[in-house]
């Protein structure tokens, strides 16, 4: 098929987790889709608002792209559950991108809000499509073939980002990583996930701590069902699909199966800030004995040694855990 | 029982009236201190927006004081103030404090009446049928009083460019407040108000000048509470401006019965839809209100608008990156402060000034 142009995917947000089912829609329609790299290497950001760090990247990632593609895809995500909300900033983002590029290329912002009728990730990507000038029969053979290959996708997460280079999880075209050798440690990893898998907010931690010896396990692989569960008890509804992945998951993961947890956090992101103060306030009223848990904040100023002398301790801590209450490590995935 | 609740602007006078008049025993926190603040912070983490910080200042205060019941109103997502009491009923838990909580709901839904029926079950057995037959009589007291302080602060900020001598306006503003503050009963109030207002108008007044034209936008605690901006109201208006704020408790209340045919609810409605030139969907909060209300203002020869919002809000952080780009369409000086816990009222006063001659020279200029 002739190729119909560029698209552009900012390596930001919440692109890292719909990049798979993103990217092959478009190819499927016949439009080649560019990704922008990672910071250079003097680290140059470019913002227009005070906000959080992936927010400052999302807008450094689209100047990036601006002159290299016809269309910029940033879906407005409003909602990516039936009931649960995105942070107030998404309802912003092209908004704040468009006014950052000058209005120098078009943006597809078609809106997803699971809430609603006729806004689910489906219909929005049919939208942008027919927008596109696709027909509406090849749209939606183009979202049943992307829908496929990110179920997939999604079933080797765990083996990806244990085996691969945390820069080339979502390289599609990357070959399936070695099978890492067996780790000492199972450690939760948990936080939004353009935190924890943006090598720039993360330094690249991942890659640290697989090294440490720790296999990296995350909220991806938690159901529905187990997040709730942890979520019934407390005394107003946690309105952010987010915040309640990271709460449930982090309480899920404390009731056992880990022998430590990391929480990142971006430095001024508004959910975590409110509820990080709930996580600790809980576990520290609980009085259970559970696995240690590491919280981090990070921002476009944090180094990578001191991240680093902080996982060496914890990993220690984990050791010393291990001697002390003679626990035998438990071989599964 | 002992019933408490946050500071914020004016409001202590008229929830103070409330359960005064329904004979409900009250403890009204000290006012918003350097203290308050250090318990916040203390007790919250950096990234929470300020009004968390003090709301919970304000309520540790309250309960070493004595009370055991706080009121407090809820809000909807998608901003953090809808979760504040999930994370500051912890946090006292956590402190050892013994506390109920009464949530006023947002919206009169059935959910909210159920959820309140549930948190008033206890609550009303300590109630005696005085006190409820008297409950109406005290939310009118409290409505008009709300109306009275409101009335008496408008006149303020109209009066205050004019005065001859500094810090007049706001000395008799006080006084005023306080005349409002004691009347008990309706009649009695209406006395106040009066009184109040001539005492305002006594102030002496230089006449020909010509103040500037600001207006007041962004997150509605920080515009509504000079605790928290640190008297920006007061320090535009002494340094010669005239200032013009759209938060007022009766448009926030109004707004939340849904009843839009008011006059100062359609406002909100014409900011909102002048702010969808720039953006395509409700944020949530007073982010589109703020983008909105600073596009009409320009429209209407206003000479600045200033722009507040507590450090790390999440729906005005996307309002400050476009009100800059609205500033510049607009041909209108848009002043962000961004306010948080650190000593800046200096820094705000330095600030607001620069602002302020700039306005001059504009002035000058063209």
């Amino acid at each position: 098929m002739e190729e119909k142009g560029r698209i552009g995917i900012p390596r930001a947000l919440m692109f890292y987790r719909y990049f798979p089912l993103w990217k092959v829609f478009f190819e499927e329609l016949g439009w080649n889709v560019r990704v922008s790299d990672g910071l250079d290497k003097r680290g140059n950001i470019v913002y227009l608002e005070d906000s959080c760090f992936p927010m400052k990247l999302l807008v450094t990632h689209s100047l990036v792209l601006k002159t290299q593609v016809d269309y910029l895809y940033l879906p407005r995500l409003v909602s990516l559950h039936r009931h649960h909300m995105m942070c107030p900033k998404f309802r912003g983002a092209p908004d704040i991108v468009r006014l950052a590029t000058d209005g120098m290329v078009p943006i597809l912002d078609d809106l997803v809000d699971l809430r609603v009728k006729g806004h689910s990730m489906r219909e929005s990507l049919l939208k942008t499509g027919k927008r596109l000038g696709a027909k509406e029969a090849e749209s939606k053979q183009a979202f049943q073939k992307a829908e496929a290959f990110f179920l997939n996708f999604q079933k080797r997460w765990l083996e990806r980002i244990n085996n691969l280079p945390i820069k080339q999880v979502f390289d599609l075209e990357a070959p399936e990583g070695v099978e890492e050798p067996e780790k000492t440690f199972r450690v939760a990893f948990i936080g939004h996930p353009y935190n924890l898998f943006d090598p720039d907010v993360s330094k690249e931690i991942l890659t640290f701590a697989k090294s440490l010896g720790m296999r990296v396990i995350t909220s991806e692989t938690l159901s529905e069902r187990e997040i709730n569960a942890q979520l019934s008890d407390l005394s107003k509804e946690v309105y952010w699909s987010s915040g309640r992945e990271i709460v449930g998951s982090l309480f899920h993961f404390l009731s056992g199966g880990v022998d430590g947890m990391i929480f990142l956090t971006s430095f001024k992101c508004g959910i975590d800030a409110l509820l990080q103060e709930l996580i600790r306030r809980k576990l520290k009223r609980s009085g259970k004995v559970s696995p240690p848990l590491l919280i981090l904040s990070l921002d476009e100023h944090s180094g990578r040694e001191g991240l680093m002398t902080r996982l060496e301790a914890f990993r220690d801590v984990m050791e010393e855990r291990r001697h002390e209450f003679n626990l035998t490590y438990v071989r599964s995935t | 029982m002992k019933v408490t609740f946050p500071h914020l602007g004016t409001m202590h006078i008229f929830c103070k009236a409330i359960a005064e008049a329904s004979g409900i025993p009250y403890i009204v926190p000290p006012e918003t201190s350097r203290k308050t603040l250090t318990l916040g912070v203390q007790h919250s983490n950096e990234c929470i927006c300020l009004p968390f910080k003090i709301i919970l200042g304000n309520f540790i205060e309250a309960l070493r004081m004595g009370a055991d019941t706080i009121v407090m109103v809820g809000s909807g997502p998608p901003c953090r103030l809808g979760l504040y009491d999930l994370v500051q009923k912890v946090i006292l838990e956590d402190m050892g404090l013994h506390y109920r909580w009464l949530t006023i709901p947002p919206r009169l839904t059935w959910q909210a009446l159920w959820k309140n029926y549930e948190e008033t079950k206890e609550l009303k057995k300590e109630l005696s049928w005085k006190n409820i037959l008297l409950f109406p009589y005290g939310l009118r007291l409290g409505w008009k009083k709300m109306m009275a302080c409101e009335t008496l602060e408008k006149l303020a900020m109209r009066i205050r460019p004019r005065e001859i001598q500094k810090g007049e306006t706001q000395r008799r503003l006080k006084k005023a407040l306080s005349m409002v503050d004691e009347a008990k009963t309706l009649r009695t109030l209406d006395q106040a108000l009066e009184r109040g207002k001539r005492l305002l108008q006594g102030t002496e007044q230089d006449v020909s000048r010509v103040p500037f034209k600001i207006a007041m936008v962004g997150e509605l605690y920080t515009v509504m509470d000079p605790h928290i901006n640190r008297g920006v109201e007061q320090k535009l208006g002494e340094l010669g401006a005239e200032v013009t704020r759209s938060s007022w408790f009766s448009t926030h209340i109004l707004r939340s019965l849904r009843r839009n045919k008011a006059d100062q609810a359609s406002e909100r409605v014409r900011f909102f839809e002048a702010s969808r030139a720039y953006l395509g969907y409700d944020v949530g909060a007073e982010c589109n209100v703020s983008i909105g209300e600073a596009i009409v203002r320009a429209q209407e020869g206003f000479d600045g608008v200033v722009h507040l919002m507590p450090f790390a809000c999440m729906p005005e952080t996307t309002a400050s990156g476009i009100l800059t780009r609205v500033g510049k369409d607009w041909n209108i000086p848009i002043l962000t402060l961004i306010l948080d816990e650190q000593e800046i009222e200096g820094r705000i006063q330095t600030l607001l000034e620069a602002f302020v001659e700039m306005l001059q020279w504009k002035r000058k200029a063209g």
